[in-house]
């Protein structure tokens, strides 16, 4: 064990400098009286330099892709190219108003033009609005494209029913409920969908089948083919989850799959930086049916022009402000010319030979629930420590001692203790053995030595039950718990 | 591209001979024949330099902004961010790591994440804030839902000069759950909420919650919200507030505010088209298990340290699914960072200085414009700060502005909404200010208006 993260002793900013007393505020004239601030907002003011060191301090206790291999599976921690971050921050890409006349952000428009085509022929399917901000922002807004659409065909006060797999992602069942959609969960067998299962669960009450492919256990469903056929033959519409794109680009699509409509997230597939935990951006992807639903404007080109067009009569409106995340999908642009088809399709076969590789290997120390041939991610269940009075969580935390980023854990939770390891494409065979090397190590360490872990990162085990019991959300609340303790 | 995939020598054959097979096409046997796909049409892999030529070939396709005396304004500004912003937020431990599950390895971002927390309690007078939303649009829609987890009722009341997008994206949140939301008519002289309507509404007892932009969407403060408490009484008050003008306005928490959000992009962000913004939300602490999205809490390590996690999870769609309050998994954590080392680094006096010059330039170019025959400017006669309506009596906004970039101004946005469903409402124009607006750039704001107008007015 060689690893030790940066251990700072750092103060809150607050207590780095005064945030009272430093005079009165300007007078702006005309504000009315009762709408006055008297004090100025309670905050430090401090130097630049003493900014510039607390967060640089705070960096250097945080984990990234630049620092080490994170696997989190569904996640698609993959490298992030310079050149997109260079790009991003060129005056003419950063410094663009939203509202600027069309005739000014003639570029701007094209870009998202042609990602909006190059994606269309990602998902096979014929229309794209870069306009959602998150995966889950693109389900939402397609749960709202497909209640409109069943509107329009008279079938809404039927069809009030979302169904998804119980491998499927939180937010499916989360966006499907926000739409006024109850939820129905369909029993896996073998970590795939069902489909007897799902036969005698649609009904002319199903609005939408949301599934992930391949799903949340790392496997392609084999039957997509026979599942989207059962699906269409209840009237009901076919939602893809894009999380998981990665292992299928350029083999397959949802479009050829059978797929309605679609999601795909680029702070996965298309290597945009995920700022740990966003900014994030979703492409929505619709087939004929849905394609006129989609959020306004859309860009069209006419001529050499590039225009945005609000007249779409059938469209749910807006779901954001402006047009999406212009920053990342700008860097998605520029990963997807940089690799072309071929190299498209190299990720896909890249990031699943790495996937099963690791898999073989661990698969020596823990079980694998389900069939061995994975997609770009796989995963294990920890029973078997509980023999030892080990959790998954006490690996998980352990393998932080190694200086890399933990699996995702207890998820999917039709697996018991489940670890989800996802290594994508750009991590070489070097990287690969290196975790392989850590986890051994890891899964070899004495009950005491996991149950402690971890030891090298800036603070050990953190009481995530204490923070949810006695909630101190803010300095507000820190404040009043100092009064409380000093009588 | 190969920089990205490791091709050293040797390296695939390793890899596919310890799986004991000769080629990847095995390892997609589980893919069905007739769902595979042929080409794409993608084109062929570029170097990194003729990506960067290519890229930089479709950027110089616009016009930008340095180029023009720029007044656009509204939620999305071009306000100056100091270089201490971008260099911090540039840093790939921050801007490469993912949402902070394991809390051990992500103390920083989560630091930062609490820090930019209480930020926004400080600025806004509540209690908790979360971690971030989208934008200040949808901060409002999900605003409109944790109200109606408060409070029974059917109809969500917002002005009627909320800007359209905001809006549409607010009446989309309510949509789902078979919610109205309805407008709230204003003072045709001063933009100011009608009170008496708001009275009128809670009377009939089925509105679960109402939202005031401040300023609004005209640019204007409005002292009127500081009422509505004492009408909605324990229905919930949501008030959408600018970060900067908070600097010299009351915290909304005084006045009765139960939820503050906000589009925090004018703190250290650049506009980028529009995209990534920051949506803010906080709440009062007895709310906090309604609120949607991430939040950081203070906990301690196993040895007594400080330390920070994620918390309150059991809100959220991994682990309530269909019953979270919230569909949200990716924030604005980033635009978070960015947000809380602005405020620092700028510190609380200095944004207050920053609005007051703001509103000072606002003034003179009002003044100026305000003699400009076929102009009303200010439309609506009540304070601003760095953003006011002006209304043309004849012609089209459109045009007008289209007559002034030609000039070089860009004067500012027109508040129509463009669906061509709407009926078209009077000729108004959002126009803001930031601290590169000089002296001759109102001048020839001014200037270009006079022959706008009379221009438009003709072809009326």
């Amino acid at each position: 064990m060689t690893f030790r993260q940066a251990r700072w002793d750092e103060p809150m900013i607050w207590d780095l400098g005064p945030s009272e007393g430093g005079g009165p505020l300007p007078e702006v004239s005309g504000i009315p009286e009762k709408m006055r601030r008297r004090q100025p907002a309670r905050w430090p003011e401090i130097s630049e330099v003493e900014v510039v060191r607390h967060y640089t301090r705070l960096s250097q206790m945080n984990f990234g892709i630049d620092t080490s291999p994170y696997p989190l599976g569904s996640c698609t921690m993959k490298y992030n190219p310079k050149v997109s971050e260079l790009l991003a921050r060129r005056p003419g890409a950063a410094g663009v108003h939203p509202y600027q006349p069309e005739a000014t952000v003639q570029g701007s428009l094209e870009v998202l033009w042609k990602l909006e085509r190059i994606l269309s022929r990602i998902t096979g399917l014929s229309d794209v609005s870069l306009q959602p901000a998150a995966g889950a922002h693109g389900e939402y807004a397609a749960m709202l494209m497909v209640r409109a659409y069943f509107r329009d065909q008279g079938e809404l006060a039927e069809r009030t029913e979302v169904l998804l797999p119980d491998t499927a992602h939180g937010t499916n069942p989360a966006s499907a409920a926000m739409a006024g959609f109850t939820t129905r969960e369909i029993p896996s067998k073998e970590g795939c969908v069902d489909v007897d299962e799902l036969q005698r669960a649609v009904s002319k009450k199903t609005a939408c089948f949301m599934l992930t492919n391949p799903n949340t256990a790392g496997l392609f469903e084999s039957d997509i083919l026979q599942i989207a056929e059962v699906v269409h033959a209840s009237g009901a519409m076919l939602y893809y989850d894009g999380a998981n794109l990665n292992a299928i680009l350029g083999i397959t699509h949802p479009g050829r799959m059978g797929f309605d409509v679609a999601h795909l997230n680029l702070h996965k597939t298309f290597a945009t930086p995920h700022g740990g935990g966003g900014p994030g951006a979703g492409v929505l992807g619709a087939g004929e049916k849905l394609g006129p639903y989609l959020p306004i404007p859309r860009v069209v080109k006419e001529g050499r022009k590039f225009r945005l067009d609000y007249d779409r009569p059938k469209s749910i409106g807006k779901i954001k402000t402006a047009y999406g995340n212009f920053g990342l999908d700008l860097r998605a642009f520029a990963f997807i010319l940089s690799h072309g088809e071929e190299g498209l399709q190299h990720i896909a076969r890249r990031s699943v030979l790495n996937s099963n590789y690791v898999a073989a290997k661990l698969g020596k120390y823990l079980p694998r629930p389900f069939r061995t041939l994975v997609k770009h991610e796989f995963v294990l269940s920890g029973t078997p420590l509980k023999e030892r009075g080990v959790r998954t969580l006490d690996l998980a935390k352990r393998l932080l001692d190694e200086g890399v980023h933990a699996p995702t854990v207890y998820f999917p939770s039709l697996v018991d203790e489940a670890l989800m390891v996802e290594l994508p494409e750009t991590e070489s065979k070097r990287e690969l053995d290196g975790y392989i090397a850590a986890f051994e190590r890891a899964i070899g360490d004495s009950p005491e030595n996991l149950h402690a872990a971890p030891r090298s990162c800036s603070v050990t085990r953190v009481d995530e039950v204490r923070a949810a019991r006695e909630p101190l959300l803010s300095w507000k609340d820190l404040r009043g718990a100092a009064k409380a303790e000093t009588p | 591209m190969a920089r990205w995939i490791s091709e050293e020598p040797g390296e695939e054959t390793a890899l596919l001979e310890a799986l004991g097979i000769s080629s990847t096409d095995a390892l997609f046997t589980d893919v069905p024949k007739k769902a595979r796909i042929g080409r794409m049409g993608i084109g062929p892999a570029r170097e990194e330099p003729e990506v960067v030529a290519e890229v930089d070939r479709l950027l110089g396709r616009n016009k930008p902004l340095a180029g023009f005396s720029s007044f656009l304004g509204g939620r999305i500004t071009s306000r100056y961010s100091p270089a201490a912003v971008d260099s911090i937020v540039s840093r790939s431990e921050f801007y490469t790591a993912y949402t902070p599950y394991q809390a051990e390895a992500s103390q920083g971002m989560l630091r930062t994440l609490f820090e930019f927390q209480s930020l926004w309690v400080e600025l806004t007078g509540l209690d908790v804030a979360n971690a971030s939303l989208y934008d200040g649009a949808t901060a409002a829609g999900e605003a409109l839902l944790f109200s109606r987890r408060l409070h029974e009722g059917s109809r969500f009341l917002v002005p009627e000069s909320l800007p359209w997008e905001e809006r549409s994206v607010v009446e989309n949140y309510a949509s789902g759950p078979g919610l109205k939301v309805e407008g709230i008519p204003y003072d045709d002289r001063t933009g100011k909420l009608d009170l008496e309507f708001v009275k009128n509404a809670v009377s009939k007892k089925d509105v679960f919650g109402l939202l005031a932009d401040v300023p609004n969407g005209f640019g204007h403060v409005d002292d009127g919200v500081t009422e509505l408490k004492s009408i909605l009484g324990d229905i919930p008050l949501v008030v959408a507030a600018d970060p900067l003008s908070l600097s010299v306005l009351e915290a909304p928490g005084n006045y009765g505010a139960d939820v503050v959000v906000g589009e925090g992009q004018g703190f250290g962000i650049s506009p980028s088209f529009g995209g990534p913004l920051l949506g803010l939300f906080a709440c009062r602490k007895e709310h906090v298990r309604s609120a949607p999205g991430r939040i950081v809490g203070a906990t301690l390590d196993s040895e007594g340290r400080r330390a920070f996690a994620l918390t309150l999870v059991t809100r959220e769609q991994h682990i309530r699914r269909s019953r979270a309050t919230s569909n949200i998994c990716t924030n604005e954590s980033l635009m978070a960072l960015a947000f809380v080392v602005y405020a620092s680094v700028v510190g609380p006096r200095g944004l207050a200085r920053l609005q007051s010059n703001l509103a000072e330039k606002a003034r003179t170019l009002a003044s100026g414009l305000g003699q400009v025959e076929g102009l009303k400017a200010p439309r609506f006669d009540a304070p601003y700060l760095s953003d006011f309506t002006i209304e043309l009596a004849r012609g089209s906004a459109e045009e007008f502005l289209d007559r002034l970039r030609r000039k070089k101004v860009l004067g500012g946005h027109s508040l129509r909404d463009p669906r061509p469903s709407t009926t078209a409402p009077p000729e108004r124009i959002l126009v803001g200010i930031t601290e590169a607006t000089s002296e001759k750039d109102v001048a020839k704001y001014v200037k270009s208006a006079r022959g706008a107008v009379a221009a438009v007015g003709r072809s009326a």
